[in-house]
């Protein structure tokens, strides 16, 4: 075997340039189809991974949009909850923020300022002073940015003292924000978070657990009237249903439709790339008919020569295939940086390419390999 | 080694062939002579089992291949029979050691060694060396001998062969028919077409054609 697919490479190689051509067909069709099958595979694996993360299944959100960006006390209050609660085919709600965060004023001496304020993570890498945590139960201590310090005391923070909202605190760190990391501007503890800055940041999500037997779409309504309503807030601002698989939904169509072109693409450029293999299979049938009469004399049966000639049908469209794997390769890393979820070339995806690569050979290349076999021996010797 | 009776081939209304009836012993050397177009490629064609379409009885080996089919066919042609043509007929992208190989390729017999089989038949014919080469650095004589190794490299019972001289000097002519008499000495049957009385007499019976009727001796043939 390994000796006719050496046989078939030599013959190929022979008619380099024409080859070439008939394979350019074959290699945008096949970089067609390892894209259409990355992204396919790229967006189901991020589909299903999101699908597993928040069980959306019975939850309607709703979200309370304020008029003023600076607002960030106004959502949904204990009032707005039992109004919620109340509502025909709710389960339960419970109220959420976007962002978790309080806006603050800090004051150093006499120089005041604005800041985001957070409860300590477990673990934090300082720049300056010790330890890697505000302990849930100090009350006294804070640890701020490097930034913050820069701008309320020109550098020297450490173990100064800082008010904030008139309580006064100690800090006892300074940590720096990376360029890809996201922190606000001070870390309290736990309890002082809950106890004084926890009212301050608005409940702006209402994340509605529907009864099974109510409908999804009748319940978000009536939340939205009754908020509109007797909603607290409802003069700074605006509520609405969040859609999250609404977002997915017409993410998904749009994904479809360039799917769909793509693949038809990939169709037509290994239809016209199959009638290409077709008719240089057939230029080479003609070409090597002395050939063919030299090999049947010496013991050919037909069926060696149309073997012959659809392996070089096949290794030709094979290469044209590798090619085109490369190519759909490099187009995948390419639009990679586009999409909002990562294309993945798959084993399987490739398997699937050199499968259709070999179908393209064997049925495009059959007919001219069986009119090589078929041709009657003494015409065939006549060739010179 | 063969036997022919009565046998006839037409192309449409042309009579190519007629009424021929010929027997050749085993470990016979014999020239078919005759003028161009008489009908000699015609008759070794059938004999060679490259052309079925004829009338009358072939039997090769005592054995009739008119009903058999053409895989069956193909492995006789690679098994038992040898061919060499006028113009060579060698494939001229292949190199010599390549083109000697290919009835190697299509035998269904078990070879041990292909290697040391087609190195013996190179030697036989003197073309050690130019294994690598392609036909078309040889000589016209080279190329021919690259033709005969391709026939006798599975070991034939038959060599036929269609004006094996026909494009070569006299000189390269002698040349070619010393391997073709040692061939014989070692017991291959050939028959060999030729429009050349001296390269017939070589052979030792020789049959003349014309107008597709076969003649036992050149003063029988009608005028
Ligand atoms: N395929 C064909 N169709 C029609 N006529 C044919 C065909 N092949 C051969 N002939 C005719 O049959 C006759 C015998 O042809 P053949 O090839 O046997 O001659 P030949 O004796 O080998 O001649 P040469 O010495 O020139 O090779 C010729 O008259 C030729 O025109
Ligand atoms: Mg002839």
């Amino acid at each position: 075997m390994i000796d006719k697919i050496m046989m078939a490479l030599k013959s190929i190689d022979k008619n380099k340039n024409r080859n070439f051509l008939t394979m350019l067909g074959i290699i945008i069709g096949i970089a067609s189809v390892i894209c259409i099958l990355a992204i396919g595979d790229g967006f189901t694996h991020v589909a299903t991974k999101g699908m597993q993360n928040h069980n959306t299944k019975n939850k309607v959100t709703l979200e309370f949009t304020a008029s003023s960006d600076e607002d960030t006390k106004s959502g949904f209050t204990r009032n707005d909850l039992a109004v919620l609660e109340g509502i025909k085919g709710v389960d339960h709600v419970k109220l959420t923020s976007s962002n978790p965060e309080a806006s603050v004023t800090v004051q150093h001496k006499t120089k005041k300022t604005s800041a985001t304020l957070n409860k300590s993570p477990k673990k934090l890498k300082l720049y300056k002073g010790f330890g890697t945590k505000v302990d849930a139960g100090d009350t006294g201590n804070i640890f701020i940015s490097k930034d913050l310090a820069d701008r309320a005391f020109k550098g020297k923070a450490l173990n100064k003292s800082l008010v904030i909202n008139d309580n006064v605190f100690v800090v006892r760190g300074i940590y720096k924000i990376g360029d890809f990391e996201y922190r606000p501007d001070i870390y309290v503890s736990k309890t002082i978070f809950k106890q004084l800055f926890a009212s301050q940041i608005s409940q702006d999500e209402a994340k509605i657990s529907v009864n099974p037997s109510a409908s999804k779409k009748a319940v978000g309504k009536s939340a939205v009237n009754e908020m509109k309503k007797f909603g607290e807030d409802a003069k700074l601002g605006k509520y609405s249903i969040s859609h999250p698989d609404q977002i997915s939904k017409s993410f998904t169509k749009t994904l479809n439709n360039i799917t769909y072109f793509v693949a038809f693409v990939a169709g037509i450029s290994l239809l016209i790339a199959g009638i290409g293999v077709m008719n240089v299979m057939y230029i080479t049938v003609s070409e090597r008919r002395k050939e063919i009469g030299i090999r049947r004399a010496f013991g050919a049966t037909a069926g060696d020569i149309r073997n012959q000639f659809l392996i070089e049908s096949i290794v030709l469209c094979l290469i044209g295939g590798l090619i085109g794997i490369l190519l759909g390769y490099g187009v995948v890393s390419i639009i990679n940086s586009f999409l909002p979820f990562k294309a993945m070339v798959t084993t399987y995806a490739i398997i699937m390419s050199l499968s259709v690569s070999t179908g393209v050979g064997l049925v495009f290349g059959f007919i001219p390999a069986n009119k090589a076999a078929k041709s009657p021996l003494v015409g065939l010797l006549k060739e010179e | 080694m063969l036997k022919v009776t009565n046998i006839g081939k037409r192309y449409g209304k042309f009579i190519a062939l007629e009424n021929i009836n010929l027997e050749v012993a085993d470990g016979e050397f014999l020239a078919i002579m005759g003028p161009s177009g008489s009908g000699k490629s015609t008759l070794i064609n059938i004999l060679g089992l490259l052309d079925q379409k004829y009338t009358g009885e072939y039997l090769l080996k005592d054995k009739s291949y008119k009903e058999t089919n053409d895989n069956y066919l193909s492995k006789i042609r690679g098994d038992q029979l040898g061919f060499v043509f006028q113009n060579f007929k060698l494939l001229t992208t292949y190199s010599v050691y390549e083109n000697i190989e290919v009835p190697l390729i299509y035998s269904k017999q078990k070879q041990t060694n292909k290697h040391a089989l087609v190195e013996d038949v190179i030697k036989k014919v003197g073309l050690e060396g130019k294994e690598k080469n392609l036909p078309s650095e040889l000589s016209g004589g080279q190329q021919q001998r690259v033709a005969i190794a391709r026939a006798i490299v599975n070991r034939p019972n038959l060599i036929i062969a269609d004006e094996p001289t026909g494009a070569l000097d006299s000189k390269t002519s002698t040349e070619i028919m010393n391997i073709f008499t040692e061939l014989n000495k070692t017991g291959t049957t050939i028959i060999m077409v030729t429009h050349d009385s001296e390269v017939a007499d070589y052979a030792m019976r020789t049959v003349y054609i014309h107008d597709g009727h076969l003649y036992d001796d050149e003063k029988s043939v009608k005028k």
